[in-house]
């Protein structure tokens, strides 16, 4: 077990907790954006800095990476955290003006969107790279990634085309903070196009922002759609289940 | 290779290949030499001497550091000094052969070398022996040389005084004998304590001390750990690295054997970038080489020691110089840093303890063996030991790369090494550390320049660039300049980085545009505070260190760009008007006819005019007007 104080109070955790998992048992509220429980710390939205103060040396670092180590000094509100905070959350204003989130966690602070920078609307997508370390993290299938870099990045599947392996499962759109993922479940019978592809006819789920519209699967007895069937076939094929598992719903397999 | 005897084979085979007993014509062939024309040079030194059927060798060498007087090249004649001619070409070169022929150099010569030094030995050896003529006598030799006068060349030992393409040459200069000293030795702990003890600092950026880096990494937990080059040299006008891997390669591998041995490493990787073709080149003839005389590969020397060393290319992302980023591109991954900790040292390569250096450290390390960390430590200033490399360039007369003991003052890098400022204008100010450098003014000049200090000035040491501005220069511009660089050149991980430079970088656009408001100086000033704190890694960290110092020291420029609408250094375009002052111009015509957009009317002998609607302000006229005539306001 580790001590550490944060913000004066101590806590003891097990080794290799970060002062994020840490502040929470102390029910210390640390802002985050692109953290998620189940993912691997990514440590990029910078909203979840803190001061750390160990051997004389302070720094700011981002709580949700920072593993914690015994003696450690925290601080969750100092003018410096506070500052990198504000930062983050006007930029984000400027880039992202539509996200809910955003607009949210700047009220929260009472942050605005500086007058001087003029804000662009159109894009919801913050770059905190969930839906990637999703795909890649809880899915396993690495539809999906970064391209270009700097502030031309983006999230997209390899050279924009549609991502030949993804199945549609709709983690990365459940994930996603800001709602920058568009997913439509078409009706059956329902006409729809992909994008940049061709016509599909319901029922089918289609993902917008990878290009990727497929077929879901119906159950044998009751005819209700179950999930796109690449997603069950791919579950099917790594728990090593026999070939008609899905072929029937939870509910009527009862 | 398995013994000090076969090194001693090498090294008297070396030392024929440094002075045959023929005459020896070397030409600097390292990217600055190739650039300026050497390759030509070299092929028709090829062809005349085969023409003339004259007997003699023709060989490459490194960069020498006057890179403005490229190309350079060298004759070594048994019984005269070595004697330099810059600023070769192919057209020169059937004069200095037919001279030689004739026995009496009198193509202009501009420099003379009498004796060459072999740093790790403490030898000196004379070229000629025997009576020198006079008129030879008469030239300047190199050292005196002012650009050479106030250098310690530590790290550059070799560059343009052996063949890069030759391991005996290097084992000659004393190579590979740091290496023998240390296996023998067989204490990697004595090697560490050695390093530690010469307070050496990585000549990357940061200026970490490397020997305690190096332990922390030998104490860490876990078998297979690793060592890595970084040669992901960046900086816009930097190549420091470049000239050490094109013009002496073996320092390095010598230098990441003796740190594989201390740290417990039996892998290095040396990461270059794929814009380096002729580094890549020369070290893989370098490691062809070492692995032929097995020292590279398993049980070095019969010590026991394995270490392989292998190339990495980068494909050019500046970020990737930052460590965790260079570590995750070898992977094989996105080129994103990592917050720290884990430091590499604890936790790196494939999870493992690595160790990264970069270049000028790893070329460090032999000497530092071979001579002591005494020795070093006599180098320098008391925090920051040694000498450094640094790339001159900008608005300076003598162009090149130097080495000089910590401590020095710009004052004596700018006005002495460098010969001052061409043209007869000002020194304005210098920017230190690469992008992400800073701006050092002019009241400043006399600042002593080693980590701590440039530190204080608001700059940093960074991996050694130097560019000198003259009066001509507009700091809101330079500002802009840098930013527009690091915006490209910035991963995009996190958002202070990704936006804030984006942000900033427009606001001064807008300033050097005439669309700069009040409130920017403070807001500027403000979002570059928090993008220094809040950003991930190294390269968000000192992003705004360029905007920070020229608002420090030139808010007067900031401020007469937004309140004037004007550019005192007249650069920003969009704020200047080209005219020409009827008092000087003579009607000689010169900018007339120089001038792209025909924008200059007026007849001979009678001033010009300036057209303002056809003017691009180029500044073409100004350049060449020698009246004074053109003005800018």
């Amino acid at each position: 077990m580790v001590k550490l104080t944060i913000d004066n109070q101590t806590v003891e955790v097990p080794e290799g907790t970060t002062i994020l998992e840490a502040a929470e048992k102390l029910n210390i509220y640390i802002p985050t954006l692109c953290h998620h429980e189940s993912l691997t710390p990514y440590g990029g939205c910078r909203l979840c800095v803190v001061e750390v103060t160990q051997n004389g040396v302070t720094d700011l670092t981002s709580s949700c990476t920072y593993k914690v180590e015994e003696g450690l000094k925290v601080k969750t509100t100092t003018e410096r955290v506070k500052r990198v905070r504000r930062l983050v959350l006007e930029l984000l204003l400027v880039e992202s003006p539509e996200a809910q989130i955003v607009q949210d966690l700047a009220m929260e602070m009472g942050v605005r969107r500086p007058e001087r920078l003029k804000p662009r609307k159109d894009d919801l997508c913050i770059l905190c790279g969930r839906c990637i370390r999703a795909c890649r993290e809880v899915v396993g299938v690495n539809a999906i990634d970064f391209a270009e870099r700097g502030y031309s990045k983006k999230v997209a599947a390899p050279f924009y085309k549609s991502s030949p392996d993804c199945i549609a499962c709709g983690v990365c759109f459940y994930i996603c903070p800001t709602g920058a993922i568009t997913m439509r479940e078409v009706e059956k019978g329902e006409k729809a196009r992909i994008p940049e592809g061709e016509e599909v006819t319901g029922p089918a789920r289609i993902i917008y922002n990878w290009k990727v519209g497929l077929a879901m699967k119906r159950c044998k007895k009751c005819g209700e759609i179950i999930a796109p069937e690449f997603q069950l076939e791919y579950l099917r094929k790594k728990v090593n289940l026999p070939e008609d598992h899905f072929d029937i719903c939870p509910s009527c397999r009862e | 290779m398995s013994s000090l005897k076969d090194l001693e084979r090498l090294k008297a085979e070396g030392m024929n290949s440094l002075f045959p007993s023929k005459t020896k014509i070397m030409v600097g062939m390292a990217t600055c030499g190739l650039a300026a024309g050497a390759q030509e040079v070299w092929q028709n030194l090829h062809q005349e001497v085969k023409k003339r059927k004259i007997d003699v060798l023709v060989k490459k060498t490194g960069c020498i550091g006057l890179c403005q007087h490229e190309p350079l090249v060298d004759i070594l004649k048994p019984g005269y000094p070595r004697i330099t001619y810059d600023r070769m070409t192919p057209e020169k070169v059937g004069e200095v052969l037919d001279d030689l022929v004739k026995g009496k150099f009198k193509k202009a010569i501009m420099a003379r070398i009498d004796q060459e030094e072999f740093l790790l030995d403490d030898t000196r050896t004379r070229y000629s022996k025997g009576k020198i003529p006079a008129y030879i006598t008469s030239i300047l030799p190199y050292k005196r040389l002012p650009f050479y006068k106030k250098q310690k060349r530590v790290a550059l030992r070799n560059c343009g005084f052996l063949d890069p393409e030759s391991i005996a040459e290097y084992v000659a200069k004393g190579g590979y004998f740091s290496l023998v000293q240390v296996l023998r030795g067989g204490k990697p702990e004595k090697v560490i304590s050695q390093i530690k003890r010469s307070k050496l600092r990585g000549r990357g950026g940061a200026g970490f001390l490397a020997g305690v880096k190096w332990e922390v990494c030998r104490n860490a937990d876990g078998d297979g750990k690793y060592l890595i080059c970084n040669a992901d040299e960046g900086d816009p006008g930097a190549y420091m690295d470049r000239s050490i891997l094109e013009g002496d390669p073996h320092s390095i591998i010598e230098g990441m054997l003796i740190g594989g041995f201390a740290i417990g490493a039996d892998q290095g990787y040396i990461y270059v970038r794929e814009e380096y073709p002729l580094a890549i080149e020369r070290l893989q003839i370098a490691l062809t080489q070492a692995q032929e005389e097995d020292l590279l590969g398993k049980n070095i020397l019969d010590s026991g020691f394995d270490f392989e060393i292998e190339i990495c290319r980068g494909a050019g992302a500046f970020v990737c110089g930052e460590e965790t980023a260079l570590i995750q591109s070898i992977e094989g991954n996105w080129g994103e840093p990592k917050p720290r900790p884990p430091f590499p040292a604890v936790s790196g390569l494939w999870g493992k303890p690595t160790v990264i250096n970069n270049v000028e450290t790893w070329a460090n390390i032999p000497v530092i063996i071979a001579k002591g960390a005494h020795w070093f430590n006599g180098l320098g200033t008391s925090r920051s030991k040694g000498t450094k490399v640094f790339s001159l360039v900008g608005k300076v007369n003598n162009i090149g790369l130097v080495e000089v003991p910590m401590g020095i003052s710009l004052r004596e890098i700018v006005y002495e090494i460098g010969g001052g400022i061409p043209n007869g204008r000002k020194f304005k100010a210098i920017q230190t550390g690469g992008p992400s450098g800073g701006c050092i003014p002019k009241n400043l000049i006399d600042l002593p320049v080693d980590f701590d200090e440039l530190k204080k000035a608001g700059s940093i040491m960074g991996s050694g660039g130097m560019i000198v501005m003259d009066d001509r220069t507009c700091m809101v511009d330079v500002a802009k300049y840098f930013l527009s660089f690091l915006e490209d050149e910035s991963c995009g991980k996190c958002v202070p980085c990704r936006v804030g430079i984006r942000r900033m970088r427009e606001m001064l656009e807008d300033i050097t545009s005439g669309r700069g408001r009040e409130e920017d100086i403070d807001y500027l000033q403000q979002m570059a505070e928090a993008v220094k704190e809040g950003s991930l890694c190294g390269l968000g960290k000192t992003a705004p260190n360029p905007v920070l110092t020229t608002l420090h020291y030139f808010r007067d420029e900031y401020e007469a760009h937004i309140r004037g609408k004007r550019c005192p250094a007249g650069v920003c375009k969009p704020l200047i008007i080209y005219s020409i002052d009827p008092e000087n111009c003579t009607g000689c015509g010169v900018c007339l006819r120089v001038c792209p957009q025909g924008a200059i009317s007026g007849r001979k002998k009678k001033p010009h005019k300036i057209i303002p609607s056809k003017c691009i302000k180029c500044g073409a006229c100004f350049e060449v007007c020698t009246f004074g005539a053109i003005v800018i306001t």
